[in-house]
């Protein structure tokens, strides 16, 4: 088992019972850079692998112990978010709808093209620190916005709503100097430089939160 | 099981109702016949007594005169049996006789009724009086009540079944005791005698006891009935059977396919692991190669794991053709009789006939036989049946024929399989017994391969062509069987 020598760049997870498949691909993956931790037995895996990394899951359909499709099944039930791509020798159109309904990236017949393979990996990647991004940059703004006061909450919603300050200071019964404070605190306190910032990162949290 | 007891409980009902209905009908020939009996009897008996005033009649109004010479009633007796004694009084004489004052009473009666009238009659003992007034003789019969029926045409005789007997005022004389006690069924018949001068009762009486219905008959009809009921339970359970054992054939047809299936999946697995692996080493190492510089090390490396992964997938595939080799079919084989062999084959496959519309036709003398082994002979009809009806289904169903022919040739038996289907493309022909070849969509391409192998197995052989006028046959041909 190859062991991650940086905790920072993308990781491929490769699961296959068999090791001439599991050591060729390996071969093949790391041509091109990408880190490689190869697993024989898919439920070493599922209790094993850093969920909190970035990177991809490939693994067989036809696995000893548990299938594919259950494997892939728990793991998006578990919350698993890297892209999972299934390689199967033997596909059917049958086989492939259930993997894709079940939430699979990718699904690839063997023997599997490097281009394609190596492709597919590499935009699984692309999208998985994406959506990694989002998350995080969902989780900074939360924290911010938690951060106003109950009357910054206010008028932070009426901007959003796109109130100019005249009428801000209008419905809150405020003089247009105070809501200008308000807006000037709260800007600071989201750490946000533009209105058009504000509005797309905190649009969903006034909307939800009020 | 619920099914065995509703037939048993309809043949019981069946039997039942049958039996009861002949008995109805015979109980009701048997009341038909008694009244007629009772109605020939009631006609006699009024006849005898209509017949016994005419005589008194016939005396009054003759008046035969005295003298013992002309007495014509004294001869009387000797003519009507049933008249005992006649007598007679004259004018201003007495009746004679220990009887004479119920005789002049029934004088005095006759005389205000102007008809014959009825003195001293004595029921039990069978005898009465009959009187005629008149001038200036009166004349008296004495009739005997037993010998009152008439012998010949009586319907009742004395030994007989029926009770019959005359009632007057309440007391009864048996003419014919009959056996009226017991249980079963009673018919009764009673009637006035139609002479006003002698009110007697004609009363009879028929039983029919359980004994007397028609058993025999009801017997046989009940017997009949279950005779019947177990026919059909026959008939549907062997409508049962042999629907169950078709249904065993297509399925073990279907398993043999899913069979073929899940090998085609696990071959496929098995050999895409080591091409998998020989694929990535290769394409890993032209990667390899083509970086600057080269690691030509790792490269080396990774085909010679292609190269181990490329005998490994060799390897597979002799796995596999050792364990589907076939033993040899040639050994087995056993004499066939080939028209029964090819009913059963079209059995097979009757409700595919059905549905197409197809009438398939067997040319072949009942004594020819062929040389094969009876399982692989079978699979090979079956298989050329059936691509026959695959054919056939694309054409019109007014044009649709099958006939399967068997001649003699030499030694050989040849067994022609011929479709009016749309036939065979040319450029199909030389290819039609290749592995994994088909013109169907879904097709395996593995049925005519397989015939072929086992044609050639058991030392014959099978080649197609086109049929006049369109249409394929395949022809089969294997060693006789004398």
């Amino acid at each position: 088992m190859n062991t991650p020598a940086s905790t920072t760049s993308p990781l491929i997870h490769l699961i296959d019972d068999d090791a001439a498949v599991r050591d060729s691909l390996a071969l093949l993956i790391g041509t091109v850079g990408l880190r490689v931790q190869t697993w024989a037995d898919p439920l070493a895996f599922a209790d094993g692998f850093d969920r909190e990394g970035i990177g991809a899951i490939v693994m067989d359909v036809r696995m000893p112990g548990i299938g594919g499709l259950a494997l892939l099944d728990r793991l998006v039930g578990e919350g698993v978010d890297q892209p999972i791509v299934m390689l199967t020798g033997h596909g059917t159109v049958d086989l492939c709808r259930r993997a894709f309904k079940s939430g699979a990236a990718e699904f690839l017949e063997k023997p599997v093209n490097d281009e394609l393979l190596l492709e597919t990996l590499q935009q699984a990647i692309r999208t998985h620190v994406r959506s990694r991004q989002r998350q995080q940059a969902g989780r900074d703004a939360r924290e911010r916005y938690a951060r106003l006061s109950e009357r910054e909450r206010e008028v932070l919603g009426m901007i959003v709503a796109g109130l100019t300050n005249k009428e801000i200071g209008r419905a809150l019964a405020l003089s247009p100097r105070t809501v200008e404070t308000h807006r000037a605190n709260l800007f600071a306190k989201l750490e946000a430089a533009s209105l058009a910032q504000v509005i797309r990162q905190y649009a969903d949290l006034v909307e939800g939160g009020t | 099981m619920r099914r065995t007891l509703t037939l048993i409980a309809a043949a019981v009902l069946l039997a039942v109702a049958g039996s009861a209905w002949i008995a109805r009908g015979a109980l009701a020939d048997r009341r038909a016949a008694f009244e007629t009996d009772a109605r020939i009897a009631h006609r006699l008996l009024s006849q005898r007594a209509v017949q016994h005033e005419a005589i008194l009649a016939t005396l009054a109004l003759l008046q035969p005169g005295g003298g013992a010479e002309a007495r014509p009633e004294e001869r009387l007796p000797a003519l009507y049996p049933q008249v005992q004694q006649v007598l007679r009084r004259d004018r201003d004489d007495t009746w004679p006789g220990n009887e004479a004052a119920a005789l002049a009473a029934a004088e005095a009666a006759s005389r205000t009724a102007r008809r014959a009238a009825l003195a001293a009659v004595d029921v039990e003992r069978g005898r009465f009086w009959l009187v005629q007034a008149a001038l200036p003789t009166s004349y008296a019969l004495r009739i005997d009540l037993d010998a009152f029926v008439p012998a010949g045409e009586w319907t009742f005789p004395r030994d007989g079944a029926a009770r019959a007997a005359l009632e007057h005022e309440g007391r009864v004389r048996l003419l014919a005791p009959g056996r009226v006690d017991g249980a079963g069924w009673r018919f009764d018949f009673a009637k006035h005698l139609a002479a006003e001068s002698q009110p007697f009762d004609l009363q009879a009486t028929l039983r029919v006891g359980w004994g007397e219905l028609p058993w025999a008959a009801m017997a046989a009809w009940s017997a009949a009935v279950a005779l019947g009921v177990a026919g059909i339970a026959a008939w549907q359970r062997q409508r049962t059977e042999r629907r169950r054992a078709q249904e065993l054939l297509r399925l073990g047809q279907v398993g043999r396919l899913n069979a073929l299936g899940e090998l085609a999946a696990g071959m496929a697995h098995e050999l895409n692991q080591p091409l998998t692996a020989v694929l990535a080493n290769v394409q890993a190492a032209e990667r390899l190669l083509a970086d600057e510089p080269p690691e030509t090390d790792t490269a080396r490396g990774a085909m010679a794991q292609a190269v181990a992964q490329a005998r490994r997938a060799s390897e597979v595939l002799a796995r596999l053709r050792r364990t589907v080799e076939r033993p040899e079919v040639g050994a087995a084989l056993q004499p066939l009789a080939l028209g029964a062999a090819l009913k059963r084959a079209l059995d097979l496959v009757e409700p595919e006939c059905r549905r197409l519309g197809v009438a398939p036709r067997i040319d072949c003398e009942a004594t020819l036989a062929l040389q094969a082994e009876p399982v692989a002979f079978e699979q090979i009809v079956h298989n050329l049946i059936s691509n026959a009806l695959h054919a056939l289904a694309e054409v019109p169903a007014g044009e649709r024929t099958l006939v399967l022919q068997a001649r003699a040739e030499g030694e050989d038996v040849v067994l022609a399989v011929r479709d009016s289907g749309p036939g065979i493309a040319p450029e199909v022909l030389p290819r039609l017994f290749e592995p994994f070849f088909s013109t169907r969509r879904g097709g395996l391409g593995l049925g005519l391969s397989l015939c072929e192998t086992l044609a050639a197995g058991m030392g014959g052989s099978l080649v197609a062509a086109h049929a006049a006028p369109r249409g394929a046959e395949f022809r089969l041909t294997l060693k006789g069987a004398r």
